[in-house]
């Protein structure tokens, strides 16, 4: 293996981490703050690639691109949003909320992947990507827009991230994710911010969808190896800070990318639930710290 | 001490024989392939969303990997049919080993983890088991998965044939050993020891229940009959493909289990007919079949999440007391005549704060007695005082509402000690009865000391066949001995079986004597058994006691030495000893009603003490 | 002095279906403080929750200042043990018009948000009170009332002690510049020496003209503060005591448990 074979797994390895800590992220901040799986996460990325793929359609080139994302995003932020009233809040005075929310959120993701289906068909479509220009980074040739979609995702975390720390809005999210009965002691209407958290999530996982539909063909059904990678990501980092599925995200997509190299395609998922199995075995509050949930 | 009576003897035998026998002749009347096809799916469904309830309902284990049980079922039927060749029928009884082994190896990191944790590594097992059926391409047929599995015959016969008669059968077959295990386990001491582990671990762990163990044969026993299901599934499509590890899959299952209600073996029966009707139904409508599925889904969960077996039954209560509210309403007006001879004294229907009570009042008299029957009983059990006492004292009988003759009435705010005992102070004030003695039999006993504990008039108070209690629960253990009548007594439905039982037992008397008596059981509101007892812990049992220690108003225990129910040594106890009796007064060889078995011993008895009180002035 | 801050109407709640206080009336005048005392388990955090609009009351009505904050009308009866009864009933009260209002609770042994600094719980604590003047002045009071709290400015609230985070309870509660102050068991369970430093907090608060109401286990502590004892048994008020018979401890486990306490 030479050094351009090398630094093209590891670059297509770290674009991976990127866009797996885009999904895991917000796959984590739901957990975190409403306490529940949000199984409809993978649907959300696919009807996020799906209605950024329809405004390119109607508005080509690097422009199209962008007005597309944007749309998605704040499309998928409102679903998410209203999501939380339909899936969620129902159940959160029942004692089983844990398990009646990965029903109700596994139907939603079927609702969503048949709706797909009835609108787009069932045919691979891809985003065409606004940059077409490949670099060489010792000696191996990677698409230009493959760093744009790091840099991108990484600022989105980041953005999230100061977001969640230092504004006013952040904070009560936080503080309504920390302790319920407290923060309406405080006057803050919980609903309301458990409902602008999963609708974040879903706008990041827009985001994770429009980056993979341009790189990848998507079809109806793609978001259920989002939703798996994003489960090990978050099983793998925990959720002890906003951070740790970000680092573990990188982990993630660098074995994934070195061990389909080696052991081929059929296995490197396999090594990934084995190294899921063993961290949940081993240190279940996840690889990056101690045990507690929080943002 | 657990009341488990056998199955024949519930309230479910009949329903399940009838489905059973219907089932069993269904195929003569749905000739048809595809209606049989889909009953075929509706008993896999049933027998795999059954069998997650050990783990997930029974276990509060959130195991993912079930449908993991069933692929391996399928894979083994499929590679120990196809690849090694043995005979299919011996293939389909070995499905469970490997199945049980994975459940095994499945409980190591279940055991260590909890809550969601248990729902990631088991989703995170199934995801290994796809990709490792996936990888093997050799044995499985990678992601096109084997077609053309061995069929199963008898002999020369197909089960195919005949429009799949021969599976059909099998299905049925399954399904009833399934249910029958289940059944069986439920009622086991393993079953018991897997529902203590959800619902008080560190308290069943104290108690002697290994957790390990429990844990690990509760993920074991639950793989079982999804692994012949799997078996049975490749034989009767003769198709194994990883389709079934897809989300699709899981989400058709889990909400057969969901909308069935958790912990309910017949839930998912039902549910598994609804759903996988609704399915075959909607067959040629594609994507908006599974639209349509999750819709429905989403809309059980989110209005009723207790699932549709509990709807069943909310049906069926609320049928019940409809049904015994005619009942009261019907013997009102027939069987007056029959009461009043009984009694000597016709009743009427009298306005209280707690709804309509049936009194009886012999109006004549200067001192009144007031007697409250017991759980499941009636007024008339006091005929016999009626008879004898009538000349001497005014005497005063009612119906608790939901009991006797008088109608049903509001569970929540109806059917309690206090409001039994308001209920006593409003006759007391409609019919002036002054400063009446009272008398109180069973839960009558806990009425009336109540009544006098909330600073009502009363001259004297006089329980039979009851305990006093100091502090609750507590003192309920120590106050009576236990048997399974005691939990019948609290039991919302009883079958004709337990209500004979429980007849016998506490009226004492064989069946054909006391007709009234007799009625009364089969006529109580269920609500109104069932609330009582689930609200005596909101009683203030000091107070109580209070009118036993102060000895303000006289109080004497008048039991039967055969009383089935009772703790006598209790009872006996020198606190609740009073000056009119330091122990409870005992009447002969009487059982739980001794003023009914034994009138003349007791009359003569409680006579005594009216008179000691008189004499006190 | 006698215009009713805070009025109970015959309020009855708990969590259902077990009922836990019934048909309890009070009037909170302006400028009163109020002790409430009672065993534990009868009720008395219950109500407060009810009133501060953390559980929906069962009947009867709470008045704040004149504006009734729950539901007109008895809470219906649930007819069906499974209907989703969230999803078609209202909330009969709601802890922000509650706290919009001006009427305070802070909860007992409240672990707060435990991944959060004390600076950024006490920067999102004046949300309650948006618009109304003295939040700055307010802050620099909380400064002067918890000395102890300024150099744990910055440290996470899961590594206060008990003490420390009843410091930061009460004072996220003053934030909300409050119009009555709700106190459930503020020294429950604490240090000697730090119930000594809470009890003097506490009294400065009131001499600033907060209302209070107190609830608490410590008599000596109560009946010093407030003008008016409340006690409270098996889920109803069953006395009140005015400030000029105070009774001491000894005294008011007879009134409550008889000679047989």
């Amino acid at each position: 293996m030479g050094l351009d074979t090398f630094m093209f797994i590891l670059v297509s390895g770290v674009l991976l981490g990127g866009l797996y800590a885009l999904m895991a992220t917000g796959l984590a901040v739901v957990w975190t703050t409403l306490g529940v799986f949000n199984f409809a996460h993978g649907a959300f990325v696919a009807l996020g690639a799906y209605i950024a793929w329809q405004v390119t359609q109607l508005a080509a080139g690097g422009f199209g691109f962008v007005i597309a994302s944007v749309l998605s995003v704040v499309v998928m932020f409102g679903l998410g949003f209203v999501l939380h009233f339909a899936l969620i809040k129902p159940f959160e005075r029942n004692a089983n909320v844990v398990l009646l929310a990965v029903i109700s959120t596994l139907a939603a993701a079927s609702i969503i992947e048949n709706s797909i289906l009835l609108g787009w068909g069932p045919r691979d479509k891809q985003i065409t990507p606004p940059i077409e220009s490949r670099v060489d980074v010792f000696g191996a040739s990677i698409n230009a827009f493959d760093f744009v979609i790091l840099a991108i995702a990484l600022l989105a975390l980041f953005a999230m991230a100061l977001f969640l720390r230092k504004t006013t809005i952040g904070r009560t999210l936080r503080a309504a994710a920390q302790n319920r009965e407290a923060a309406e002691l405080m006057g803050l209407n919980v609903p309301m911010l458990f409902a602008i958290t999963l609708g974040l999530s879903a706008a990041s996982a827009a985001l994770a969808g429009i980056f993979v539909g341009s790189i990848r063909f998507i079809n109806p059904s793609f978001g259920a190896d989002p939703l798996m990678k994003s489960l090990v990501v978050v099983i793998l980092g925990g959720v002890a800070r906003f951070s740790s599925p970000i680092y573990a995200a990188f982990v993630v997509g660098i074995a994934e990318s070195f061990s389909a190299y080696f052991l081929g395609l059929y296995w490197s998922p396999a090594v990934l639930f084995a190294m899921m199995i063993a961290v949940l075995l081993i240190k279940p509050e996840g690889l990056f710290g101690h045990r507690s949930k929080t943002l | 001490m657990k009341y488990a009576p056998p199955f024949q003897r519930t309230n479910g035998f009949l329903p399940v024989l009838l489905v059973f026998a219907v089932l069993l002749l269904l195929p003569f009347v749905v000739t048809e392939t595809y209606a049989r096809h889909t009953l075929i799916l509706i008993f896999i469904y049933a027998v795999l969303a059954s069998n997650w309830d050990i783990s997930l309902g029974y276990g509060g284990i959130v195991n993912f990997a079930h449908l993991g049980f069933f692929a391996i079922g399928l894979y083994s039927y499929a590679i120990l049919g196809k690849v090694v060749g043995i005979d299919p029928w011996l293939a389909l009884l070995l499905t469970p080993l490997p199945a049980v082994l994975f459940a095994a190896l499945l409980a190591l990191p279940v055991l260590r983890l909890e809550g969601i944790y248990v729902i990631l590594v088991t989703i995170a097992a199934t995801q290994l088991l796809q990709q490792v059926v996936v990888s093997q391409s050799t044995y499985t047929g990678g992601t096109s998965g084997m077609v053309l599995l061995p069929r199963l015959t008898v002999g020369d016969y197909k089960l195919s044939s005949d429009n799949r008669i021969g599976y059909y059968y099998l299905g049925l077959g399954l399904l009833t050993a399934s249910t029958f295990f289940l059944y069986k386990l439920e009622r086991s001491a393993m079953g018991r020891a897997i529902k203590a582990l959800r619902d008080n671990k560190y308290y069943a762990i104290s108690r002697g229940v290994s957790e390990a163990r429990t844990r690990l044969l509760t993920l074991s026993l639950s793989a079982i009959f999804p692994a012949f299901a799997g078996g049975f599934y490749g034989a009767y499509l003769r198709v194994a493909s990883p389709d079934v590890f897809g989300l699709g899959f899981l989400t058709i299952t889990l909400s057969v289990l969901l909308l069935g209600g958790v912990a309910t073996i017949w839930g998912s029966l039902i549910a598994a007919s609804v759903v996988v009707g609704l399915s075959q139904l909607l067959a040629d409508y594609g994507a908006w079949r599974n639209i349509a599925i999750a819709c429905v889904i989403i809309g059980v969960v989110v209005v009723y999440p207790g699932g549709l077996f509990a709807a069943l039954q909310e049906l069926w209560n609320g049928f019940d007391r409809l049904k015994t509210n005619l009942l009261a309403s019907y013997r009102r007006r027939t069987s007056a005549p029959l009461r009043a001879r009984a009694m000597g004294t016709a009743d009427q229907l009298i306005e209280t704060s707690h709804g309509q009570v049936s009194v009886c009042d012999t109006q004549v008299g200067e001192q009144a007695i007031l007697f409250i029957h017991g759980n499941s009983s009636c007024k008339e059990v006091f005929r016999n005082q009626f008879h004898a006492l009538r000349d001497q004292y005014r005497l005063v009988a009612f119906d608790l509402p939901g009991h006797g003759v008088s109608p049903n009435a509001d569970p929540e705010n109806d059917y309690n000690l206090a409001a039994y005992a308001q209920i006593a102070r409003d006759l007391v004030d409609r019919l002036k009865l002054g400063n009446p003695i009272v008398f109180g039999w069973s839960l009558g006993g806990y009425v009336a000391l109540e009544y006098a504990a909330a600073g009502n008039p009363a001259r004297a108070v006089a329980i039979s066949g009851t305990s006093p209690v100091r502090t609750f629960p507590d003192d309920m253990p120590r106050g009576y001995i236990p048997s399974p009548h005691m939990e019948l007594a609290g039991k919302r439905f009883h079958s004709p079986h337990e209500k004979t039982q429980y007849a016998t037992h506490t009226v004492g008397l064989p069946k054909h004597s006391e007709p009234l008596l007799w009625q009364a059981v089969w006529r109580t509101d269920g609500m109104a058994r069932k609330q009582a007892f689930a609200k005596l812990q909101t009683t203030d049992w000091q107070r109580q006691m209070g009118v036993i220690r102060d000895g303000n108003v006289p109080f004497v225990m008048i039991n039967g030495p055969r009383d089935p129910f009772i703790n006598h040594d209790f009872c006996a106890r020198p606190e609740f000893g009073t000056e009119f009796a330091e122990k409870p007064i005992l009447i002969d060889t009487a059982g739980h009603a001794p003023f009914l078995e034994l009138s003349d011993v007791f009359n003569v008895q409680f006579l005594n003490f009216i008179r000691a009180v008189e004499g006190r002035g | 002095m006698n215009t009713p801050l805070l009025e109970l109407r015959n309020l009855s709640g708990g969590y259902p279906p077990v009922s836990v206080f019934r048909d309890v009336s009070l009037t909170v005048h302006e400028h009163e403080n109020v002790g409430f005392f009672g065993p534990n388990g009868h009720g008395k955090t219950t109500l407060l929750k009810t009133v501060a609009g953390l559980l929906d009351p069962w009947d009867g009505g709470v008045y704040f200042a004149g504006q009734r904050l729950n539901a007109e009308g008895a809470m219906p009866a649930r007819t069906s043990q499974n209907l989703n009864y969230d999803l078609f009933r209202k909330r009969r009260i709601r802890a922000q018009d509650v706290v919009d209002a001006g009427l305070i609770y802070v909860m007992q042994g409240n672990l707060l948000f435990p991944e959060m600094t004390v600076e950024e719980v006490l920067d999102i604590a004046p949300r309650a009170a948006r618009g109304r003047p003295g939040v700055r002045e307010m802050r620099a009071q909380i400064h002067e009332l918890f000395p102890r709290l300024r150099e744990r400015w910055q440290s996470k609230i899961r590594y206060l002690s008990g003490g420390e985070r009843q410091m930061v309870s009460i004072a996220v509660g003053l934030m909300a510049m409050p119009r009555l102050l709700m106190l459930d068991e503020p020294t429950l369970g604490l240090s000697p020496k730090l119930r000594i430093e809470l009890s003097e907090a506490v009294r400065k608060i009131r001499d600033t003209g907060v209302p209070l109401i107190i609830v608490d286990q410590n008599v000596e502590f109560l009946t010093s503060l407030v003008d008016r004892l409340i006690l409270f048994d098996h889920g109803s008020i069953t006395r009140e005591i005015s400030a000029q018979n105070m009774p001491d401890h000894a005294q008011l486990m007879e009134m409550m448990f008889g000679e047989a306490h």
